[in-house]
């Protein structure tokens, strides 16, 4: 896919950088809009907006937050835990600004499915449908953020 | 053939000599056109005044006159954490801090320092505290494991070879290039005292992928050479009598660590009480030291709370989220100060229990992990 010189700006953002040691795009070789729109069709046939899943992320990460560390239980079989961090990252999106760091790890103890789930990743759903690409730490395939947090 | 070759000298003579009358022109336009000449950075109404050649960033023209500002990202308008409020002389709002700024502080006049270009006069405001930022040249003495994802480091300053602090302000430390990630810049507290001028001491926690943590912890060794900023922040002790709550969890026992053997040393006898929450045994540090110091100061109390530790441990302290140790022991806080540090989650339920206990949240200070 063909990209415009901002286009090809915005993709950089996307890269290992001074905020993010591995970039949000992993080992993916799709440019960040081929990977929304893969989502985007996943989600549709799951039945759930972007919205949905990221307020589901979002409700898990309050409650094991709240835990302050120790595991909390999401639902039988799955449970998360908070790992604080200090500091702000900002997200590639230019204009969303910048989100606490720290994560929240969501195990599927039948599966050994397992999301790192963050307050910038959780925005990124929300606002544009990026579920980062794979081989990211934090890629959140959207059936297991509906699957495991929903 | 020859005047073919002829031809093509010509050209490239042509080209060549094109090339250099545009590189004259683009000197000339920079020396002339772009050259804003001395400017003028007024700092908190007449407090201070610089005068700069403008043309560069208002972050990069005070540094050059030593006055650092916090920054994690060296300029490029993406941490955000280069705010000043710009009363005079900034010019637009660019795109790049657009984003960045609330209503209310673009109608402060809050900028981002890195994106402001200084082609006049300008008049700044800016906390105090910075005046006394320094870039420091030190070398890392220890680096000692606290816990499994803990570790403390003790480094003898170099060039200048002191500093001075308020116990709980924070300095930034500067990692180095290594496996192709790019050096960066970030806060920890010093845990160190104040009276201890030529060392500085920081707990860093291991944060998985994160770019400083895992320098420090893989690549950091001790002897090297490391940079370092500050101190920064306005976490510190308010001077009251009034009695002391500190709240604590984690990496965020640096700051805490440092005002409480500051208040030893300069023989507070303030009442203090200090929770500091832990999910296990294995999670606790500094432990025997902070008995000591309960010994050495008979008004103050190490409360280690402990959420989940096995049945049969033989744990016989405090169990339980730190929230709820803390209701347990504070009924009523209407007359105390809390100082706190932890993550956000941490503090903001804290707050929430020291208000029910009746503390005005005035009297509550805390460094949260942002």
């Amino acid at each position: 896919m063909k990209q415009s010189p901002r286009e090809q700006e915005q993709t950089k953002l996307f890269g290992p950088s001074k905020f993010s040691a591995g970039g949000f795009l992993g080992n993916d070789p799709r440019q960040p809009e081929e990977i929304i729109a893969a989502d985007t069709a996943a989600l549709e046939s799951l039945g759930v907006d972007r919205e949905t899943v990221a307020a589901l992320l979002a409700a898990a990460f309050d409650k094991a937050e709240a835990a302050l560390g120790d595991v909390v239980e999401l639902k039988p079989g799955v449970v998360a835990v908070h790992y604080e961090a200090r500091g702000k990252i900002p997200s590639p999106f230019r204009g969303d600004g910048v989100f606490q760091k720290g994560e929240v790890v969501v195990t599927d103890r039948n599966s050994g499915i397992t999301l790192y789930v963050t307050r910038l990743g959780i925005g990124m759903i929300r606002n544009h449908g990026f579920f980062q690409g794979r081989g990211s730490r934090y890629r959140i395939e959207p059936e297991d953020a509906v699957r495991l947090a929903g | 053939m020859a005047a073919n070759g002829n031809g093509i000298v010509a050209s490239i003579l042509f080209l060549v000599v094109c090339g250099g009358v545009l590189a004259l022109l683009l000197v000339l336009a920079e020396r002339y056109i772009l050259n804003f000449g001395p400017c003028t950075i007024d700092i908190n109404d007449g407090e201070k005044k610089v005068t700069v050649n403008g043309g560069g960033s208002l972050l990069s023209l005070l540094a050059s006159q030593d006055i650092f500002i916090p920054s994690a990202c060296g300029g490029r308008g993406s941490c955000a954490y280069c705010k000043v409020t710009v009363t005079a002389g900034a010019g637009e709002i660019g795109p790049v801090e657009e984003p960045y700024l609330s209503a209310g502080e673009r109608a402060g006049g809050t900028r981002l320092s890195c994106q402001v270009k200084v082609r006049g006069d300008v008049a700044i405001r800016i906390p105090r505290e910075y005046f006394s930022v320094r870039r420091y040249r030190g070398r890392l003495l220890v680096k000692k494991p606290m816990t499994h994802d803990i570790v403390e480091l003790r480094i003898e300053l170099l060039e200048p070879p002191e500093i001075e602090f308020i116990a709980g302000q924070y300095a930034q430390l500067e990692s180095k290039e290594y496996k192709g990630r790019e050096a960066v810049m970030r806060a920890y507290s010093i845990s160190s005292p104040p009276s201890d001028k030529r060392h500085v001491e920081f707990m860093v926690r291991l944060v998985p992928g994160g770019i400083c943590t895992t320098w420090v912890f893989e690549h950091l060794r001790e002897g090297q050479e490391v940079r370092l900023s500050g101190p920064y922040g306005e976490f510190h002790l308010r001077p009251t009598e009034a009695p002391l709550l500190f709240i604590a969890g984690g990496s965020g026992m640096a700051p805490i660590w440092s005002i409480l053997r500051n208040m030893k040393e300069t023989k507070s006898t303030r009442h203090a009480r200090y929770f500091f929450g832990a999910q296990t045994q294995a999670d606790l540090f500094l432990v025997n030291e902070l008995r000591e110091l309960q010994r050495a100061m008979p008004s103050f109390a190490f409360i280690p709370a402990l959420s989940n530790e096995p049945e049969g441990s033989g744990w016989t302290g405090e169990k339980g989220l730190i929230t709820d140790v803390v209701s347990r022991h504070v009924r009523d806080a209407s007359q105390h100060e809390a100082y706190l540090c932890g993550s956000p989650g941490m503090i903001n339920a804290c707050v929430n229990v020291l208000k029910t206990a009746g503390m005005p949240e005035s009297k509550i200070y805390f460094d949260k992990f942002a």
